[in-house]
């Protein structure tokens, strides 16, 4: 925005101030710029891993875990690959654990396991130390998997935090609950649901979302979104 | 004993609730024999590792990041992708080090923020006058023109 | 910090990963799936995984994982020493006195790094 003011704003001027030639930025934003530009000044890291990470992180999504998820329910080889080597079976949905470093993310790690559930046993994942979570296969978690309360309550009191989700289950049903604590990392592989036979791995795959993979939720026919929760909006948005 | 394990660890859950030192009394430290080995537990804890403590149902939601964060967290990945930390210690400074009233009062994104300038300053890659300069400087860089 | 050369990591895991890296560095391990194992309440002073709430308590071992320095050394840049890992599996009601008597079947598993495990 252009400034035409030339002379000064004294007190009782009468004039709205003009637009600031700069926006303002907040504490944290002030923090962030100066420790990317000194690790950058320093040689620690290039602006060009800057932006080859961050375009890795901006790709990652749910759907590779979901059709990884079809592919098993269609095919029993595939799931076995799946439950003893799930690193090898990411890559048939296009997931090399490796990416983008070349020895893997440093937060995520490379040993994924699959948790298979049986009409007699249901899996959820929770992090209660802080929020791991297989980024590159399921993408970054919903906010309310990384809070303290979902993180206090989920090992102690699972029957209702599901409930809470809308997933009750019966009470002979074996809730299994994963905390995930150390390089391991977790995705649930629920029970193919009724109502699917003939289906297309497109069509399960759209069924498998990010809130069954977690195990808050159960794969349903017509059911292809997450639960609809309000969205605490950004001031400055990251753009995806 | 194994019961007796079950029965500190219990009570040790219920305590960390209750923790808050008394920062309106007398303005000096306790005394020695005023810390139980309960409150010597409460206090050296690990703030992140909250599993099995109290806590109500909540209305879970979710939140649209700040650019800032996101970059945040790339540039705390590229530190460890180039060797500066690993993961484990970036946990450890910002879930830990930081402690429990910055744990739990602080954006997530704030604390993988503040670790990433922690490290560089602990790892002797800036010296802390570098680190305030150029905080100074870019501050400046966006004041309003007066 | 890690004072070491930076590209260390790099040239180890560089087309294996992370655990893969460390495959072979920790020697045979003490336990195996089907175990019966106890949690040690260990000192815990400045970083721990291990979590409170599954001190003292008795489970079994569900997975033998991987190979990898423990995160107590790992949160200070030591890969020196490696554990192996373990997947521990407990009845839920074992862990919480409170666990409704209705629902006998529920588990929870967690990983431990093998210092925190003691034959029952």
């Amino acid at each position: 925005m252009s400034n035409d003011h030339d002379h000064d704003h004294g007190h009782g001027h009468g004039h709205k101030p003009p637009a600031p030639m700069v926006e303002e930025i907040s504490d944290f934003e002030a923090l962030e710029i100066a420790v990317r530009e000194l690790s950058i000044e320093k040689g620690l890291f290039t602006a060009e891993d800057h932006r080859r990470f961050t375009e890795f992180a901006e790709h990652i999504g749910p759907t590779p875990a979901a059709r990884m998820v079809a592919k098993a329910w269609l095919d029993p080889e595939y799931k076995k690959q799946c439950l003893t080597d799930g690193i090898k079976a990411s890559l048939a949905v296009g997931v090399d654990w490796l990416n983008p470093t070349g020895f893997g993310t440093p937060s995520d790690y490379t040993d994924l396991r699959v948790l298979e559930d049986t009409p007699t046993r249901h899996h959820v994942v929770v992090c209660t130390l802080c929020s791991c979570y297989p980024r590159p296969i399921l993408g970054f978690q919903p906010e309310w998997y990384r809070t303290p309360n979902y993180r206090r309550r989920l090992v102690r009191w699972p029957r209702q935090v599901l409930a809470e989700f809308g997933l009750q289950l019966p009470s002979e049903v074996e809730i299994r609950v994963e905390d995930s604590n150390q390089k391991c990392r977790f995705i649930v592989m629920p029970v193919r649901p009724a109502g699917t036979d003939g289906w297309t791995e497109d069509q399960l795959t759209e069924i498998v979302t990010r809130d069954c993979l977690i195990g808050v939720a159960l794969p349903k026919p017509g059911k292809t979104s997450n639960i609809k929760l309000p969205v605490h909006k950004a001031v400055n948005p990251a753009h995806h | 004993m194994s019961s007796t394990t079950r029965e500190e660890i219990l009570r040790h859950l219920t305590a960390v609730a209750e923790l808050q030192p008394p920062v309106q009394k007398t303005g000096k430290a306790p005394y020695p024999t005023e810390i139980t080995h309960e409150l010597f537990r409460a206090y050296t804890r690990s703030p992140h590792d909250v599993g099995g403590e109290h806590d109500i149902p909540c209305d879970w939601s979710e939140e649209e990041h700040e650019a800032w964060g996101s970059r945040a967290y790339v540039t705390t990945e590229c530190l460890a992708w180039r060797g500066v930390w690993c993961a484990e210690e970036r946990r450890r400074m910002q879930n830990v080090d930081v402690g429990t009233t910055q744990y739990l009062g602080l954006p997530y994104y704030g604390r993988w923020l503040l670790s990433a300038a922690r490290v560089l300053v602990d790892g002797h890659h800036v010296t802390l006058t570098e680190l305030i300069n150029k905080i100074d400087e870019v501050k400046k860089r966006h004041e309003p023109a007066r | 910090m890690s004072q070491h050369d930076r590209t260390h990591h790099a040239k180890i895991a560089t087309g294996k990963g992370d655990p893969q890296c460390f495959i072979g560095t920790a020697g045979p391990a003490k336990f195996k799936v089907g175990d019966r194992v106890r949690i040690k309440n260990l000192p815990d002073i400045f970083y721990t995984r291990c979590q409170v709430y599954s001190r003292g308590a008795v489970g079994e071992v569900a997975v033998v994982t991987h190979e990898s320095p423990a995160p107590e050394d790992e949160a200070w840049g030591h890969v020196d020493h490696s554990e192996w890992f373990y997947i521990v599996r407990f009845k839920q009601k074992d862990l919480w006195p409170e666990y409704p008597d209705d629902f006998p079947n529920d588990t929870l598993q967690t990983e431990f790094s093998e210092r925190w495990l003691e034959s029952v």
